[in-house]
């Protein structure tokens, strides 16, 4: 007998006779999650946009407001400026290589110790102020975590409210390898449970909110 | 393995002498509490999202070996390739036998203490494979050569000057002060290399979501990605009571987990892994393996310890425990300290090496109070002591002595007669209104007084109480 099936028989003899229905297990499972409002907490504003920015900034993370995709390579001049940073790793997105950077010190390669790095994130989550991105052909996923500062672009459309909304997002779609909920900058409180940012991913977490 | 270890009394006692330690833990315990207490009151969903998760857990445990199948069924599309292990031998024969096949000199790892729970450092050690922990607190002990004392916070026995001292001689360039952010830079400095030099990526994992075959971790600091991307090979060990129908159903997990753990709501990386690199993927790892562990747990779907398969791993039980407060995780001398660590390691190591952890509890139920799964911790632990009498593991002494008990307990007269010499006898020895000493009972008095009792019965004062107020009628 194999590890699995031993497994397997032990759970089944653990369990006794039973005749498992797949689409009763189903719709068991559906049922638990009937009435989400009840179990999660409310959105922290009304307005989607500003719940989201009330969340992620509570953790650290800053919000510059651009009205278009055309603003942001300007945007983000000013944020490498602020911050005295010499350029910045670019994620090889065809959305974002069709921006006029013209005037920025963009890279593609991403160092080992990467000073600031702009992606692309697929939707935001005002209940957390979490910001999601997938990996991809177009994805590094490192692109995101070996940078001091990540910065990232996320379009007021993709603004989901809850984080049933992105599985529900996500159902019947091809999943890609990486899926990360990025919810403010990397920190640790392991030693003595004192706060600190930039533990071994970014320091800086950075969101250009784009829309009107 | 089997080194003579100090007995729990002595492990206890030892901690209780340790002045550092008192100091470390109250430090990150009691930030916890407060932490958690504050998440709380902010979520007043939490009591209806509390019994919607353990009814989770409970559904995913009525049928597991089909969310298991479809697990496998799903991570194998993914192109991840899954492992059955039914116990610790074979789980760690399976993750060495992966690194040794894929000629693996450096393995970074990202803290699991599942990855504890099966002894994967020292066969990782024993087969030549250096190990880099790459959790800020796995790197504390690991530098120390330590077990985690804690789910959460493994390195929470330390403070911030050990923590410092140990850096010192552990990094080159050592930190240049002792601040925690001066130090965590430290750590990143250091480690920074290992990570993109690492052959074969070990973790763990929070979530096994059945309907996708993902594997979910969830952490603070990054070190996780930075150890499942570069390197060739990404391992996951993981026990098969992790598993949830879909990602909405860990995502209501996750509410729980984050604020029971930290106090936060949600941790900065959630992360889901779905099989190796892509075609076209940017980077990612070439292959990806899933070892799923039994060890123990489908022994305990079949008796009362199911209820402990609902368990997430939050830490909150030992956080909010006033024996764990005292002593810290090491005294409890498996891989999970605590009340829920209490239930566990019989478990895991038997019951015969561990039962003292059962019986060091005092049955205030703060543990099962804020258990975000609803786990009878407290009746699991006397289930334990049931077992342990059945088993006649107590010693001679101890069964004498309760069997003494019984017999008085079965005979009214000669137990209130026994209760009238008894209290006579205390109040004799508690000369200035508190009892140090007691024949028979040093291990109590070695660390605490006793009140000196009243001299009579509570049956003579009741008695007396009742004639008093029958005269004056």
């Amino acid at each position: 007998m194999t590890a699995r099936d031993r497994i397997l028989s032990a759970i089944r003899n653990s369990l006794g006779p039973r005749r498992p229905d797949p689409d009763a297990i189903a719709a068991e499972a559906a049922a638990l999650l009937a009435d989400p409002q009840v179990t999660r907490p409310p959105l922290a504003a009304p307005d989607l946009a500003e719940a989201f920015a009330l969340k992620a900034m509570a953790l650290g993370t800053t919000i510059d407001h651009v009205p278009d995709m055309a603003a942001v390579p300007a945007a983000l001049r000013r944020y490498l400026a602020d911050h005295g940073l010499p350029g910045v790793a670019l994620q090889p997105a065809a959305e974002l290589a069709a921006l006029d950077w013209d005037g920025t010190a963009i890279h593609t390669d991403i160092a080992a110790d990467e000073a600031a790095g702009l992606g692309l994130a697929r939707w935001g989550i005002a209940e957390s102020g979490s910001l999601v991105i997938h990996s991809g052909s177009d994805n590094p996923i490192l692109l995101s975590f070996l940078p001091l500062h990540h910065i990232l672009v996320l379009r007021r459309n993709d603004l989901l409210p809850h984080l049933e909304d992105y599985a529900a997002a996500m159902q019947g779609r091809a999943q890609p390898r990486n899926a990360i909920l990025i919810t403010g900058p990397s920190g640790t409180t392991d030693i003595e449970g004192s706060y600190v940012r930039g533990a071994h991913g970014p320091g800086f977490l950075h969101v250009l909110l784009v829309g009107p | 393995m089997t080194v003579p270890q100090p007995s729990f009394k002595e492990r206890a006692a030892a901690a209780l002498s340790d002045g550092a330690l008192k100091i470390a833990i109250d430090r990150t315990t009691g930030t916890a509490e407060r932490k958690r207490a504050a998440a709380l009151a902010t979520f007043p969903e939490f009591d209806a999202a509390r019994a919607k998760g353990k009814a989770i857990k409970n559904h995913v445990i009525a049928h597991l070996d089909h969310y298991l199948e479809m697990f496998e069924r799903n991570a194998t599309a993914a192109g991840a390739q899954v492992h059955w292990a039914t116990d610790d031998a074979e789980a760690r024969a399976i993750v060495t036998r992966i690194c040794l096949d894929a000629n693996a000199k450096l393995v970074t790892r990202s803290k699991s203490m599942l990855g504890e729970e099966i002894g994967l450092p020292h066969a990782l050690a024993d087969a030549g494979i250096e190990r880099v922990e790459t959790d800020l607190a796995e790197h504390i002990i690991q530098l120390a050569g330590e077990r985690p004392s804690h789910i959460v916070w493994p390195a929470m026995h330390r403070t911030r000057e050990q923590v410092a001292n140990l850096f010192r001689t552990g990094h080159n360039p050592p930190p240049a002060a002792e601040d925690p952010g001066t130090m965590v830079q430290s750590a990143r400095r250091e480690l920074r290399a290992k990570f993109l030099a690492a052959d074969i990526g070990i973790s763990g994992a929070n979530f096994l979501v059945a309907d996708t075959g993902a594997t979910c971790t969830v952490t603070n600091e990054g070190n996780a990605e930075l150890t499942t991307t570069p390197p060739r090979i990404h391992i996951v060990t993981a026990g098969i009571e992790k598993l949830v129908p879909s990602t909405a159903h860990a995502f209501a997990l996750l509410r729980l987990l984050v604020r029971s753990a930290t106090g936060g709501e949600m941790t900065q990386y959630t992360t889901f892994h779905h099989g190796p690199r892509r075609p076209g993927d940017a980077d990612g790892p070439e292959e990806m393996h899933i070892v799923l562990v039994d060890n123990g747990r489908t022994r305990m779907l079949a008796d009362e310890f199911r209820e402990m398969l609902r368990c997430i791993r939050c830490g909150a039980c030992m956080n909010h425990c006033v024996v764990y407060r005292q002593i810290g995780g090491h005294a409890y001398g498996g891989t999970y300290p605590g009340p829920m660590g209490a239930v566990l390691t019989p478990v895991l190591d038997g019951l015969a090496p561990s039962r003292d952890l059962a019986q060091a509890c005092t049955m205030n139920g703060r543990c099962a109070e804020v258990c975000p799964v609803g786990i009878p911790l407290p009746t699991l632990l006397r289930a334990w002591r049931r077992r342990s009498w059945r088993e006649r593991l107590e010693p001679g002494s101890v069964r004498a002595g309760i069997g003494l008990w019984a017999m008085l307990a079965r005979r009214p007269a000669l137990y209130r007669l026994a209760s009238r010499i008894g209290v006579r006898a205390l109040r004799l020895l508690g000369r200035r209104g508190w009892i140090s000493r007691l024949p028979l009972a040093g291990g109590w008095t070695a660390y605490r007084d006793m009140p000196r009792p009243s001299g009579r019965t509570f049956m003579e004062q009741y008695r007396a109480e009742q004639a008093r107020r029958e005269g004056g009628r």
